[in-house]
């Protein structure tokens, strides 16, 4: 009775402040997005359209670790008995992965374009029984900066 | 070509469900298959338990230690006087095979039947009971676990909600560790059948034995009384043992049933 009583509070707890705290990265996700439209970070080799001459180049990375809540490590757990689409973690990953881009944009904000971008994907308990369920998304790429300076988005 | 930068409309990488929904839909389905997966297992263990007779029982459980950490009991002369009384209501229940017992000290009030013909008595019941015809009946009542072969039914259920729980779930996952906390429920309800029929079996032993049934309400009215502001209602249903105030309306419906005298407790003895 009392086991019940705490896995179903962590539950009610796990839900309520990871949908919260979901909400709120979406919402910060979705601003941040809007203001780094005019920085395209493609995965091609060569720069989109014609930016002129290049003056510098660099590496840029963005990472992020984020962990999943108790409601959805349950979830999931359920879900692995039945198979299916394993919901609760594609949102997990999907603001993961949007975050890290973010980031790495963050990273440069003067350039002209990112090319080159890949993203790798790691989880952080290999799949043991206990271990907290956190994945690691690590973007990168190649900066370019042309010799028109492209403004700032840094204090964004 | 030239680039024209835009954000997609909506986010098409994420499941738009509510997870509630999903988890209510997946948790019910999975306690659904879980629950008649463990009553059917559970009848077959009931079938299998009449097919192992006392010798194999006693042969297999011979040289388990069941690991009681607790120091032995002093008294040899307490040890024969239970002996007495317990070989005694054996005859009445007619037990098919022998049962060894011993007491140890211990603050709990209770007593258990273990496989292999075992009985234990806490210590702590001498205290409870006041007469030897209430002491008599929490004897007769694990006698009765071994008429009714509970003990073996327990220990086979405890094996299948492992298997299932193991086989499913791994050894140590959290959804294990939610379902077994929610399995107790169904575990529990069935456990009370046994005790309410380890009842009856001990109040027909308690009047062969001394040719009336006073004191068989003794030892649960007394722990009544002990659990007195504690009686949570829904408690019960989570409880192995039914009710008290449940067992004793039974042990009185029983008797009145059955016509069973109500005589003079004998005084225990030290």
């Amino acid at each position: 009775m009392t086991q019940l009583t705490i896995v179903c509070s962590l539950i009610v707890l796990g839900y309520i402040f990871g949908k919260w705290a979901e909400n709120r990265h979406f919402r910060s996700i979705h601003e941040r997005e809007e203001k780094f439209l005019p920085l395209p970070a493609t995965s091609s080799k060569k720069p989109i359209g014609d930016i002129g001459p290049i003056i510098r180049a660099e590496l840029v990375t963005g990472s992020v670790v984020i962990s999943v809540d108790y409601f959805k490590r349950i979830l999931a757990g359920l879900r692995n008995i039945v198979g299916g689409p394993l919901q609760p973690y594609e949102t997990l990953l999907d603001r993961a992965r949007r975050e890290a881009i973010l980031r790495l944009k963050e990273n440069c904000p003067r350039a002209t374009q990112v090319i080159n971008l890949r993203i790798e994907t790691s989880s952080i308990s290999k799949g043991e029984g206990n271990a907290i369920g956190s994945v690691e998304v690590l973007a990168f790429g190649t900066a370019l900066y042309g010799e028109e300076t492209q403004p700032s988005y840094s204090g964004i | 070509m030239k680039y024209e930068p835009a954000l997609p409309p909506h986010n098409d990488n994420i499941s738009h469900h509510h997870p509630l929904r999903e988890f209510f839909l997946l948790i019910s389905g999975i306690l659904v298959f879980l629950v008649l997966a463990f009553w059917s297992l559970g009848m077959l263990v009931d079938v299998a338990v009449d097919y192992i007779p006392p010798e194999k029982e006693a042969q297999l459980f011979a040289k388990v230690d069941f690991n009681l950490e607790f120091p032995s009991g002093d008294s040899s002369h307490r040890q024969a006087f239970l002996k007495t009384l317990m070989d005694g209501l054996g005859r009445c229940i007619n037990l098919p095979f022998p049962i060894t017992m011993t007491v140890i000290e211990s603050d709990q009030a209770n007593a258990i039947a273990l496989p292999g013909g075992k009985v234990v008595v806490f210590s702590k019941i001498f205290d409870f009971v006041q007469s030897e015809n209430g002491l008599a009946f929490v004897l007769a009542h694990e006698l009765g676990h071994f008429k009714n072969r509970d003990h073996l039914r327990g220990l086979g259920r405890g094996f299948v909600l492992a298997a299932l729980s193991t086989v499913l779930l791994g050894a140590n996952s959290d959804v294990s560790q939610m379902l077994a906390s929610t399995s107790e429920f169904q575990g529990a309800q069935y456990s009370q059948s046994r005790e309410s029929q380890a009842d009856r079996t001990a109040l027909h032993a308690l009047n062969c034995y001394y040719g009336h049934v006073g004191g068989a309400t003794e030892l649960f009215e007394v722990l009544q009384e002990q659990e007195g502001q504690w009686d949570l209602s829904m408690w019960h249903y989570f409880s192995s043992h039914p009710e008290l105030q449940a067992r004793i309306d039974d042990l009185h419906r029983w008797r009145e049933e059955n016509n069973f005298p109500v005589g003079t407790t004998k005084t225990l003895k030290d």
